[in-house]
């Protein structure tokens, strides 16, 4: 035990655990944004997935307990990493010139910090509705919890929706290096693979916020109403 | 004083000295290993093997080298391949065909018992680089691959690309590394040996200077091996490293060890002609290009169209024409040569004439821009990075550069050197290579020194030697400090108006000029005149900045450069001696009518080792050549 | 030509550094970027002044002593090359340029431009080599080695230590150079009976010695003289992670992969 506790405390043991723990967000975070798409098919069908996952306690405190630990692993590897790296260089170059990495990847810690703060006031704002204009806790039609009247109303908010958008394109940036660098960190490289493992980062990316920021656009386009 | 040069070879049939010799070899025992301490300085191929073999036997060593790490020593920049008998292609290679070739190869003035038994390990040392993971070239069912290499007729060069010493080197380096991390060798990078230390005759310390801090200090040990490479760089403009020096075997040469053969210098053919006065040092372009390549030089003298406008029959393809059989593989001295002649007579090419173009338009037209794309597309763009000119268009120009020196401090059999306790191993030694060495045999040379023989031989001495102790506080030592101290000092006290590299500079084209390619008489005399005067400017003129008690790279060049300037007349003593000519060594004076060597086995069949004289002209003494095995023939490569 | 550098100049390790101004005339094309330094110098000890300080060895671009950034990238602004293959040829007549030595907690500075880089030896120390003693090993050709297996291998093998990787990265990380180390002995049968203990140690070695891990920007493969892939990172993590299984399963794991050798 101690030697595997050791083989997660070296640079690259705190690396593989950043990068399992990030892609265990992004596995939410797509699942999140799969649910959610469900707007699209009117207010029935959200309400009652969202029904359909509040009758399950259990299963939803313990996805979310573990949804935080996850999250609070990554966030303080995340920091633990870049103190060390801060670190490894005591005094900056008076000129530094990068060839191949690309804008997102050298933002990692900002993009980071923005969907940190994005998760925080959206937990506050849509789950727990503390924050932001509050909405009409109200119940539809089959009795279900009304969460699709809850986004029509918070994404008629410019405000709310400038947060939201911009919460996604740090989640953007963010991935767009994220989602490759941990396929490599966690050793999936292969001649016939590599073009796919490059293009993964950028593909989720769009995907993830294609998809998320098409339903704030279309609530509130009116698109959806 | 040296009485008498004994070789101590074994005697019984060639093939069976080596092995009868290790066994009347005396042994160490383990437990006493631990408590003798062997100081080993540098860290290249001989070097590094046997810092680790001796690490790995139990000794406790000591290993310097002034580079900041031992992976940088200049065996790294070997390129073409390492040789051994294993006769893996079965084209008719043998132990005596190696042995017979390596010793032709020298004309004849190697000593037969070492290349035989050189020619015998060099298959064990194939065996053992593999074992350290060295990643030579595959055949595509998995076996090595061999290329024929250095104009011999039988496929035995094992080879990593064209990085085969970087490959080679690292496997001895990471050897170290683990006997480093064992505790089996104290490991001193940027320390610089600047003298011996001999008590009662025999070797038992070394002087350095911790590059870093400038500390000079005193190490003491059972006995020293020195593993400090040629001397090429006393020409100034080599293809060696630009920190390559002859300060440790000539320091030990000061102290007692005779020195051999110094004027054996090889000069390579292929390197990028010099172009401008700061170049520091000349590129060298691989062997291989022969292959493929044409040299030639326009018929006509001072003609400066560009070559594409000479036409064939206004070409002179001077080695085709002057060695029919092995035109442009010639090997390296006879190639040299010939393109020196022609630079010579005014048909040189290029800015100052100091070059002949190497062509690929006719195998660029037999077999299509790819096929040498794909085999010289490196060099090509090395040639193209560094005089930015296009080879595939226009021919390469090339001009010889030193390269290589077969001379070296005299070792016997045991590789000892005069001094008792002092081994010297790879190219610091003068060893195998007679008057001239073959491609891809240094590498053998250094890594069958360091691995097979000094680590049986050094145990023979050590377990023989009387050998009271010796602390830092012995009179010898102490003297051998405070005299780098004072050379240290008088250094940085002449501050003068010149730079050490303006001396070294001049130095260097004195000798390239008069005791370079070919040698004569008049001009050897010219040189032995012009170097002490060049000599007592430098004391007078030189400037050395700072202090010594820092890192200070002026420092350590000028204490190099103030050594070339001694050596480079035991270089031209030796030179003006053998009047002869023999492999690398050129006399002008003794050559046939067409312009071929002229050896003389009746006068100069021997070894010249050189003895130190304070204020006087070196002592020589001759170890005579017996050749019991080979013939000794003309060697022709007409 | 004519050039204004702009060079780093520092006494010493613990000294506070600054950029000295100095100008480079009768620079000629053909010259390469050391030999433009040299001569510099050269003018600097005529004057009565210290020479710049920068390391250099064989020139042609193999001992991996050369070590300078110049205008913000490690070995300059050609890829695949080393600082000493750099020609004047290269830059405009008249450029400002930047010399500054490589920067990183793990190379502190000797002098000027000339860094301390000991801290890869003792990675190398810690585990890459193959531990057989010298002497009875078996015929070169016992063990196949396939051919695109040996040339991986030299693929990584080719690393010359330099340590540009560790200077271009942003978090000074020695990632490239441990994984070259380590996937040229892992690709090879001689390399595997030691690979678990290898890996370990070497990492251990990188992170103690205080690089950065690695943030798979591959500025590294980049400025790579012998242009090494950053595949190899990848190698080296599968490496670390088979070695993380492999050694949590040892009965009696000892504190230190090679005690054993000791």
């Amino acid at each position: 035990m101690t030697r595997l506790l050791r083989h997660f405390q070296s640079s690259v043991g705190s690396k593989v655990l950043l990068a399992l723990s990030g892609l265990g967000l992004v596995g939410y975070v797509i699942f999140h944004m799969l649910g959610n798409l469900q707007v699209f098919e009117g207010s029935r069908a959200l309400n009652s997935y969202a029904a359909f996952l509040r009758d399950m306690p259990i299963v939803l405190w313990t996805a979310r307990i573990g949804l935080l630990g996850i999250a609070v692993i990554h966030v303080a590897l995340a920091i633990h990493l870049s103190l060390q790296n801060r670190r490894a260089r005591p005094r900056a170059y008076a000129i530094h010139r990068y060839r191949y990495a690309s804008i997102a990847s050298r933002t990692m810690a900002a993009s980071g910090l923005v969907v940190l703060l994005f998760i925080v006031f959206h937990l506050l704002h849509l789950t727990a509705g503390i924050v932001g204009p509050s909405p009409p806790d109200r119940i539809d039609a089959d009795g279900y919890r009304d969460v699709y009247g809850l986004l029509i109303h918070a994404f008629q908010n410019p405000v709310i929706v400038l947060i939201y958008v911009a919460g996604q394109v740090g989640l953007a940036f963010h991935l767009h290096h994220a989602v490759s660098s941990s396929l490599q960190t966690l050793g999936f490289e292969h001649a016939a693979l590599n073009g796919l493992l490059k293009a993964a980062g950028p593909s989720v990316a769009l995907l993830v916020v294609l998809g998320n920021v098409a339903i704030i656009l279309a609530v509130f386009l009116r698109i959806v109403r | 004083m040296i009485t008498k040069l004994d070789p101590k070879i074994p005697s019984g049939p060639l093939e069976a000295k080596w092995d009868r010799h290790r066994f009347s070899e005396k042994l160490v025992s383990p437990n006493n290993k631990r408590k003798l301490t062997i100081i080993v300085v540098g860290t290249g191929l001989a070097g590094a093997s046997a810092a680790s073999t001796l690490g790995q036997l139990g000794y406790q060593v000591e290993c310097f080298c002034f580079h900041d790490s031992p992976r940088r020593a200049h065996s790294i920049a070997a390129q073409g391949g390492i040789n051994a008998s294993k006769n893996y292609q079965d084209d008719g290679d043998s132990v005596g065909r190696l042995f017979y070739d390596t010793i032709k190869g020298g004309d004849f003035r190697s000593r037969e018992a070492n290349v035989y038994r050189l020619a015998q390990i060099s298959g064990q040392i194939i065996d053992q680089c593999v074992a350290l993971g060295i990643p030579f070239a595959r055949e595509y069912g998995g076996q090595l691959a061999n290329r024929s290499f250095g104009g011999v007729q039988v496929s035995r060069t094992f080879y990593c690309r064209g990085q085969t010493g970087q490959q080679l080197l690292l496997g001895a380096y990471s050897a170290l590394c683990w006997q480093i991390e064992r505790g089996q060798v104290t490991m001193r990078p940027r320390t610089e040996m600047l003298d011996l230390i001999v008590v009662d005759g025999q070797a038992r310390g070394v002087v350095v200077r911790d590059l870093v801090s400038g500390r000079i200090s005193i190490r003491t040990a059972h006995a020293v091996v020195l593993a400090t490479g040629g001397y090429s760089n006393v020409y100034f403009l080599s293809t060696n490293a630009s920190g390559s020096n002859v300060t440790a075997t000539y320091r030990a040469w000061k102290q007692g060890a005779a020195f051999a053969n110094p004027c054996f210098t090889q000069i390579h053919p292929t390197a990028i002609p010099p172009s401008d006065a700061y170049q520091a040092k000349l590129t060298l372009m691989s062997e291989s290009l022969r292959n493929d390549g044409r040299l030639w030089v326009p018929k006509m003298l001072g003609d400066t169209r560009a070559p594409r406008d000479i036409s064939e029959g206004e070409r002179d393809y001077f080695l085709e024409r002057r060695y029919p059989r092995f035109g442009n593989l010639a090997p390296r001295d006879i190639a040299s040569r010939a393109v020196k002649t022609v630079c010579d007579e005014g048909r040189g090419v290029g800015p100052n004439g100091h070059g002949v173009y190497l062509d690929f338009a006719g195998v660029v037209e037999q077999q299509g821009l790819d096929v040498v794309a794909e085999r010289y597309g490196n060099l090509f763009d090395m040639y193209h990075r560094i005089t930015g000119e296009d080879a595939y268009r226009a021919p390469m120009r090339i001009y010889p550069a030193p390269h290589y020196t077969m001379g070296g401090l005299w070792v016997d059999y045991n590789l000892m050197s005069t001094i008792p306790g002092l081994f010297v191993i790879g190219e610091a030694n003068f060893a195998d290579h007679g008057a001239n060495r073959l491609g891809a045999s240094s590498l053998m040379q250094g890594l069958g020194d360091g691995y097979f023989i000094l680590p049986y031989t050094i145990g023979h001495y050590l377990a023989t030697a009387k050998l009271p102790p010796v602390t830092e506080d012995h009179a010898e030592a102490r003297e051998a400090h405070q005299r780098v101290l004072n050379r240290t000092a008088r250094l940085l006290a002449a501050n003068g108006r010149r730079t050490a590299a303006s001396f070294h500079r001049e130095l260097g084209s004195l000798l390239w000029n008069y005791c370079g390619m070919s040698r004569n008489e008049t001009g050897l005399k010219l040189a032995l005149s012009s170097i002490p005067t060049l000599r007592e400017e430098f004391w007078r003129d030189v400037v050395v900045p700072g202090a010594g008690d820092s890192f200070n790279q002026e420092l350590e060049y000028a204490g190099r450069v103030a050594d070339y300037l001694e050596f480079a007349e035991l270089l031209c003593h030796d030179a003006r001696h053998r009047q002869e000519s023999c492999g690398a060594h050129f006399r002008e004076e003794y050559q046939t009518g067409d312009g071929e060597p002229k050896r003389d086995d009746t006068r100069f069949a021997h070894v010249a080792a050189w003895e130190y004289r304070e204020g006087a002209s070196p002592i020589l003494h001759k170890e005579p050549l017996a050749f019991e095995f080979v013939q000794p023939t003309t060697r022709s490569y007409q | 030509m004519r050039f204004t550098l702009n060079i780093w100049r520092q006494n010493g390790p613990t000294e506070s550094g600054r950029f000295v101004s100095y100008e480079a005339d009768d620079v000629s094309q053909g010259m390469s970027f050391l030999e433009m330094l040299d001569g510099v110098n050269q003018k600097l000890l005529v004057a009565g002044e210290e020479p710049v300080a920068f390391e250099y060895d064989c020139r042609e671009g193999i001992c991996g002593s050369c070590s300078l950034v110049i205008d913000g990238i490690p070995h300059g602004p050609d890829q695949g090359i080393t600082t000493c293959q750099l020609y004047m040829r290269r830059f405009p007549d008249g450029a400002n340029i930047t010399i500054e030595p490589w920067r990183a907690k793990a190379f502190p500075i000797v002098k000027d431009l000339v860094v301390d880089r000991s801290a890869l030896d003792r990675v190398m120390q810690a585990g890459g080599y193959v531990s057989v003693n010298t002497g009875g090993a078996v015929d070169g050709n016992a063990l196949l080695i396939g051919k695109d297996q040996a040339e991986t291998a030299m693929d990584a093998a080719s690393c010359i230590g330099c340590g540009a990787c560790v200077a271009a990265c942003k978090n000074a990380s020695a990632m490239l150079f441990v994984a070259a180390k380590v996937s040229h002995l892992a690709l090879l049968p001689q390399g595997k009976p030691e690979r678990t203990g290898r890996v370990t140690a070497m990492i251990e070695a990188m992170d103690r010695e205080g690089f950065g891990s690695c943030g798979n920007q591959y500025e590294c493969e980049a400025v790579c003289p012998k242009r090494i892939s950053v595949r190899f990172i990848a190698t080296l993590n599968r490496e670390y992670r088979r070695a993380g299984i492999v050694e949590s399963a040892l009965p009696n794991a000892s504190e230190s992969p090679h005690a054993e050798s000791v």
